[in-house]
């Protein structure tokens, strides 16, 4: 039996590379303007660049999804459609469930507010009841482990500490699908083997994880199915087999792409 | 971005291109009030969090702008003894809106690019800044109208009838400031020229409302084009109910007030449907 919670069909996310069609002053917006209607035509936008494109992909209930691929190959991109932080160019994607996504570092702190105050925050932005975060409030304070700076502003914290309480919320907003996005490479060992016990019992608990690891070793623990996107597409996709190709993907160090010094 | 139940329960998303509708956007944005009621909270607490008077300045800063104004108005400007309401109260009922609408709609318009490394982490309908900002302003609105109340036993006025149709004039200026917060909001993420411009044009409404003086002042033949200005009519409107109905009711004001704000609003929602998902691109 199959449980799609998440289904990706031509998804696509197309920026304009020229500054014109992106105007950030009255000025440049009214000259692309004038100029448009001076000549008749567009002078606008004339260089496109898709981020990701026809991206169609599906993740059942219980898997964790790893995307890999170098630097600019869309895996940010795609994880930032999947959390709504912008919305795609075309395609579509369903998904099912309340989801918890760490985007880089800091996930929507308030620098202003103290610790204690950003974790309600966060979590009613996160979709979780401020009864619940209460109940739930000892365990994220023990497992981000920032007791001590918890009436800090968070402005003065280190990257390490916003990063270890922005994942110890997302822990605990029983969502039922996580999305961390390389967000792991800034905490400890330590912290860093917790979040990975973590998302194993998330796992087994049948919920699902997409994650974005330049970290091999990461991946091999984690992922049961893994996505190899190059230059805005999936170049490569593998579940049983993810071994070979994590393997094949850290011979060419993610510099080339996939098909590049490929026996 | 459609939200529909499923058989289990779990909530589904659709993410596509397609902008949101507007019962859809306001469903997500009722669900997620208790994040819109802890940044009013924080905020509230943190304006007064370091003073010495406390939430006592939700009534001094009236207090000061009624008797600022009534000076220089009255006093000064010479604008007093036209009506048998006492002036304070008269100036009272220009001031605290003008204030509100001031503060508001700056407040609103710089609340998602002062937000916008929250809006880049993390996703949730992101009418709620705005919204929060101007709740803010309007329960600081709110709560200077004991001071109206204060005024009217020390001067020993008592309002008429007219005074239960006030609820509506609030909500129109509550409407009228939050669409100006929204529309603006997003405005200013791609056009930061706005943010130097808005301040600018306050001050020349300041001017062009009757905050100092009544609409009489102004020539009969520019009334109209005066009155295009919607606080005309939302100002003029509590006066007429607070102050015994004053000259009669401000009909015409009033209509074109309606309407400027009807134009505002659905111009707002509209920008504003077609251009949230778009925010983190745009900025």
């Amino acid at each position: 039996m199959t449980d799609t919670v998440i289904d990706i069909a031509g998804l696509g996310k197309r920026y304009a590379l020229s500054h014109q069609n992106r105007p950030d002053s009255l000025k440049t917006w009214l000259r692309g303007k004038i100029r448009y209607t001076a000549n008749g035509r567009d002078q606008s936008g004339d260089e496109e660049f898709w981020a990701l494109r026809n991206v169609s992909l599906q993740v059942q209930r219980g898997e964790c999804l790893a995307l890999i691929g170098k630097n600019g190959s869309g895996k940010s991109t795609l994880l930032k459609i999947l959390s709504r932080i912008i919305p795609p160019t075309e395609g579509r994607a369903m998904i099912r469930g309340r989801i918890a996504s760490l985007l880089e570092v800091g996930t929507g702190f308030h620098p202003e507010l103290t610790g204690r105050e950003n974790v309600f925050l966060n979590a009613a932005m996160l979709g979780c009841a401020e009864k619940e975060v209460r109940r739930n409030f000892d365990a994220i304070v023990d497992f981000s482990g920032v007791e001590r700076f918890l009436d800090t502003p968070v402005k003065h914290y280190s990257s390490g500490m916003y990063v270890r309480l922005a994942y110890a919320v997302a822990a605990h907003v029983n969502a039922d699908i996580l999305i961390v996005d390389e967000v792991l490479a800034v905490g400890d060992v330590e912290f860093r083997r917790k979040c990975l016990d973590h998302m194993r019992q998330f796992q087994l608990r049948h919920k699902t994880c997409v994650i974005v690891s330049h970290d091999i070793e990461t991946i091999q623990r984690l992922a049961t199915h893994v996505v190899w996107l190059d230059r805005g597409s999936i170049a490569e996709t593998a579940s049983t087999n993810r071994f070979a190709l994590l393997d094949r993907y850290s011979g060419t160090a993610g510099n080339q792409g996939p098909h590049v010094g490929v026996v | 971005m459609k939200e529909s139940a499923t058989p289990i329960g779990e909530p589904t998303i659709l993410i596509d291109a397609s902008p949101p509708t507007l019962a859809a956007y306001c469903r997500e944005v009722f669900e997620f009030r208790e994040v819109a009621w802890m940044l009013i909270r924080r905020d509230l607490i943190v304006r007064f969090r370091q003073t010495y008077f406390g939430l006592a300045w939700l009534l001094f800063k009236p207090l000061m702008l009624m008797a600022v104004m009534s000076f220089a108005f009255g006093f000064l400007a010479g604008f007093q003894k036209v009506h048998s309401a006492p002036y304070p109260l008269l100036i009272f009922c220009g001031v605290i809106p003008w204030y509100f609408f001031s503060n508001s709609v700056p407040d609103g318009m710089n609340s998602l690019l002062g937000h916008i490394h929250i809006i880049q982490k993390t996703y949730f309908p992101r009418a709620i800044f705005p919204l929060a900002a101007v709740a803010i302003d309007a329960i600081e609105f709110l709560v200077a109208w004991i001071l109206f109340a204060l005024g009217c036993i020390w001067f020993a006025y008592l309002p008429g009838w007219q005074i239960v149709f006030l609820p509506l004039f609030f909500l129109q200026l509550l409407a009228l400031c939050a669409a100006l917060g929204l529309l603006l909001a997003v405005v200013n993420l791609q056009f930061r020229d706005v943010g130097n411009l808005v301040p600018f044009l306050l001050t020349v409404g300041f001017f062009i409302s009757p905050v100092g003086y009544t609409t009489e002042r102004i020539p009969t033949e520019w009334q109209l084009l005066y009155a295009l200005n919607p606080l005309v009519g939302i100002v003029e409107g509590l006066r007429w109910c607070l102050l015994n109905g004053m000259g009669g009711f401000p009909l015409m004001p009033v209509i074109l007030s309606l309407s400027m704000t009807i134009v505002i609003g659905v111009t707002a929602i509209r920008h504003f449907l077609i251009t949230e998902p778009k925010l983190v691109d745009l900025a």
